[in-house]
C-alpha cells in the first residue's frame, strides 16, 4: 500500500527558482534561503519518496480567467515546464505518476470532491520554483509529481476549511492506493506578501511566525479563519497559505514539524517547513 | 457579497481580484496572458500596435501597456500575475512593478526592504 512519509510547506515565489538558475547559492543575499532548504533536501534524499503530491496554484499561466478551475488534479505521466514570458526554465519536464493520480481522481470523486482533471498542461513556478531547491534534477528528476492546482487568484477562492478537507480526502485517496509507494505531500505559497495596490510590499513577520507555529501545533485555528483574516494579516497573496492547510490536512495528527526556515529579503516572506510522520522512522518496514 | 471577504474593503491600497474585476479587465488580461506564447511576444516586440489590434485593446488599455503604467493597470483591473508576463517581456522586475503600485521609485522602495540586493 502507498504510505505518506511526511509533508513540506514551502513558498513558491519565482525568485527562488531564479536564484537557483543564476547560481546564487553562495551570494550573501541568497545564501540564507538555500541554507534553509538544505535539511529538507537532505531529508528527501534519505527518504527517497516516489511521488510528491503538490498543492500549488497556477499564476494565470496554464489556466486563464475565461475558465479557471477551483481545484484541478493532474493525471498525466509528464508535464512541460511553463513559459511565463521568458521561455521555459532550463530544467527537465516534470514526471507525473498517472497510476496514483487516476486512482486519486476515482477516490476523490467518490469522496464528493468533484475536481477538474488535466493532462500534459505546463506547470509554472508554483511547482517548479521550490522544486529546484528540494530535488536534484540532473540528469532527471528523481521522482514523480501529482499536481493539484488550487485557485487562489480569482475570488471566490475555496475556503480554508475546504482546503483542509481536500487535504484529508487526498490522504484517504493516497492511503487506499494498492501499490507500495512512498509519498510526500507538499503545500506551496505565502507567506506574507501583497502584489497589488499601494499596500503592495506589505509583510508581517510576527504573523508569519505565528502561522508557522499554528500549522504544526494547532492547525484547526487556521482552518477556522476567513480569507479576510489572512489578507489583513498576511496581504492579499498571503491568502495562498490555504494551500499549506491542504498539505497539513493530508498528514496525520501525529505528524511533527522537524525543521523550519524563514527569510524575508524583498517582497515575499520565503519559508519552508518539514513535517514527518511517526511511521516514517527508519527500520519500520511494512506491516 | 462573499462572506469570506467581509472587512477587506477597509484595507487601504488593496485591489481584490474578484469576478467583477475579472470581467471588466478580461480583454486586457487575455492580452497579457497571451505573452506566454512566443509568437505573441514577437508580434508585441516588433509591431506593438498590431498586437494591440489583434487583442482588440481600447485606446486607454494601449496607453497603459505602452507606458508600463503599473499603478493605472492595477487600478483598471489587470491581474498582477498577468502583469508579471508583461514585466518579463519588458525586462521589468517584480520589485520595480511593486514600487510602481506604491507610487515610488525603485530606489525608494528598495530602501524599505531587508535585503535590497536580493533581486
Amino acid at each position: 500500500m502507498a504510505e505518506i512519509l511526511g509533508g513540506i510547506g514551502t513558498s513558491h515565489v519565482p525568485t527562488i527558482g531564479g536564484a537557483y538558475d543564476r547560481n546564487k547559492q553562495n551570494d550573501p543575499d541568497w545564501a540564507p534561503l538555500f541554507r534553509g532548504y538544505e535539511p529538507v533536501k537532505q531529508w528527501l534524499a534519505e527518504k527517497t519518496p516516489d511521488v510528491l503530491v503538490f498543492f500549488y496554484n497556477d499564476h494565470a499561466t496554464t489556466f486563464f480567467f475565461d475558465h479557471y478551475p477551483t481545484f484541478a488534479l493532474g493525471v498525466s505521466a509528464e508535464y512541460p515546464i511553463a513559459d511565463e514570458g521568458l521561455g521555459p526554465r532550463a530544467v527537465p519536464p516534470l514526471k507525473g505518476h498517472a497510476g496514483l493520480a487516476r486512482h486519486m481522481a476515482d477516490a476523490l470523486v467518490n469522496d464528493e470532491f468533484d475536481l477538474t482533471v488535466f493532462q500534459e498542461r505546463p506547470l509554472d513556478h508554483g511547482c517548479n520554483s521550490p522544486l529546484s531547491l528540494l530535488w536534484p534534477h540532473a540528469p532527471d528528476w528523481p521522482g514523480a509529481l501529482v499536481p493539484i492546482e488550487i485557485n487562489v487568484l480569482q475570488h471566490p477562492i475555496p475556503t480554508p476549511a475546504r482546503c483542509w478537507k481536500l487535504g484529508q480526502a487526498v490522504r484517504r485517496s493516497v492511503l487506499s492506493y494498492p501499490e507500495d509507494l512512498k509519498v510526500v505531500i507538499v503545500g506551496t505559497g505565502g507567506l506574507s506578501h501583497q502584489m497589488n495596490g499601494e499596500r503592495a510590499g506589505f509583510n508581517n513577520e510576527k504573523w508569519d511566525r505565528k502561522f508557522l507555529d499554528l500549522i504544526a501545533r494547532d492547525p484547526r485555528k487556521l482552518v477556522a479563519m476567513r480569507h479576510a483574516d489572512y489578507i489583513r494579516l498576511g496581504g492579499t497573496e498571503g491568502a495562498e497559505e490555504i494551500m499549506w492547510l491542504a498539505m497539513r490536512g493530508a498528514l496525520s495528527p501525529r505528524a511533527r514539524k522537524i525543521h523550519q526556515s524563514y527569510y524575508l529579503p524583498m517582497t515575499t516572506a520565503m519559508a519552508v517547513a518539514l513535517f514527518e510522520e511517526p511511521q516514517a522512522k527508519p527500520a519500520s518496514k511494512k506491516r | 457579497m462573499n462572506p469570506q471577504l467581509k472587512g477587506v474593503e477597509k484595507l487601504a491600497g488593496t485591489y481584490l481580484f474578484d469576478l467583477a474585476t475579472s470581467a471588466k479587465a478580461l480583454r486586457l488580461n487575455r492580452f497579457l496572458h497571451g505573452l506566454t506564447f512566443a509568437a505573441n511576444r514577437t508580434l508585441f516586440k516588433d509591431k506593438p500596435e498590431a498586437a494591440f489590434d489583434k487583442a482588440g485593446l481600447s485606446a486607454e488599455e494601449r496607453r497603459m501597456v505602452r507606458e508600463l503604467d503599473w499603478a493605472a493597470l492595477m487600478r483598471y483591473g489587470a491581474s498582477f500575475f498577468c502583469l508579471e508576463k508583461l514585466g518579463r517581456v519588458k525586462g521589468v522586475s517584480n520589485p520595480e512593478m511593486v514600487a510602481g503600485f506604491r507610487g515610488e521609485s525603485l530606489e525608494e522602495f528598495l530602501k524599505t526592504r531587508n535585503v535590497p540586493g536580493a533581486r
